[in-house]
């Protein structure tokens, strides 16, 4: 998906100075970005605090941004990278924390805790099972549908280690879904 | 190709996601192999019940407040306006010009050449005295006539004996 022509306008006007037009260029992808960063961080205020810093960022380096891939998967970029680095800052900080809920007997997930009260949707919980790179990897493949080349891309990956962790995931996710959400194959 | 093998290669292929050639080899070895094409097909119907329930549940949405609020951040500054262009370059050019930097003042340092040290120093004070003194040895001295414009230099030594003149 290429950038479109209106887009293109609004971007030129941001960096001539009218910033007013930032508002307007990213309104359409808001809910996209931050569906993505909900189903990366698995945690509503996580979400919103990674699609904000996303959005703040690719204001602040607007300069920076190739107008010929699309807009939407250059917003989806940041905001992995942002989810990734808060990830792995939130894994040094508590990983204490994270031993003892990963003892629990009953917990499946890798990550518990803090994660586990949060999470509502059936889809969440199953992508819980996935390390943080078939999360990523599934979330922008098969939710978000970008193309593999894309995905590896938006992820700074090659596209051998997309379909390795794409091929991991969907392995995955058929044995979670069999043994513990059967009614999603009815 | 083998069961084992393209089992392997069923996740993928359920999404249309192998490359081409690869592709082709897998779904031969499928169209030929019941126990295959029975699994393919499964992983193609979850895959799609997976889409299918993403699309279906509901996700966050910003509120309004919460979209005002950072909307309201994009205003300060322009992109374009943040500073020093070179600010805006990567990461890993500043990096660069920064280890060439101090490469360069390695360089230097270790190129620089001998010394200026205590001895030598001591030793070019002691040149330049003797230079001094030297020049002292002989000293010069000169008449112009204001009559005339004629001039008459004598050369002494320190004792002030004469040496030889020129005009």
């Amino acid at each position: 998906m290429r950038m479109n022509e209106t887009e293109k306008e609004l971007v030129e006007m941001v960096l001539s100075g009218r910033t007013e037009a930032f508002e307007p260029l990213v309104t359409p992808y808001r809910q996209p970005l931050l569906a993505l960063a909900y189903r990366l961080t698995r945690n509503r205020e996580e979400a919103l605090e990674v699609a904000q810093e996303a959005l703040l960022r690719a204001f602040r380096s607007l300069a920076r941004y190739d107008v010929s891939r699309s807009f939407r998967n250059w917003l989806f970029q940041i905001a992995a990278n942002e989810a990734r680095d808060r990830f792995r800052k939130r894994t040094r900080e508590k990983a204490a924390l994270e031993n003892a809920a990963r003892e629990e007997p009953s917990s499946s997930a890798p990550e518990a805790g803090r994660e586990r009260r949060e999470i509502r949707s059936d889809i969440l919980r199953c992508l819980a099972v996935l390390s943080p790179r078939e999360r990523e990897v599934f979330v922008l493949r098969d939710l978000e549908e970008l193309d593999i080349k894309e995905t590896a891309r938006t992820l700074d990956c090659s596209s051998i280690s997309v379909r390795v962790n794409l091929s991991s995931a969907r392995r995955k996710l058929r044995e979670e879904i069999r043994d513990n959400f059967p009614y999603l194959e009815e | 190709m083998t069961c084992r093998k393209a089992k392997k290669l069923i996740p993928l292929c359920a999404g249309d996601d192998l490359r081409p050639r690869l592709g082709t080899a897998v779904r031969a070895h499928i169209d030929a192999c019941l126990s295959c094409r029975k699994e393919l097909g499964e992983y193609r119907q979850d895959l799609t019940r997976l889409k299918t329930a993403a699309k279906a549940e509901s996700v966050p949405d910003w509120s309004e407040g919460e979209w005002r609020a950072l909307a309201a951040r994009f205003k300060p500054a322009a992109p374009g306006e943040k500073g020093p262009a070179f600010l805006a370059q990567p990461r890993w050019a500043a990096a660069s010009v920064l280890g060439a930097f101090l490469g360069l003042v390695v360089l230097a340092v270790l190129f620089k050449g001998p010394m200026g040290g205590p001895e030598r120093v001591a030793t070019a004070g002691r040149t330049d005295q003797a230079a001094a003194v030297r020049k002292q040895d002989v000293v010069s001295m000169t008449m112009v006539s204001q009559e005339t414009g004629l001039q008459i230099v004598w050369f002494l030594d320190k004792n002030f004996e004469w040496k030889g003149d020129e005009n």
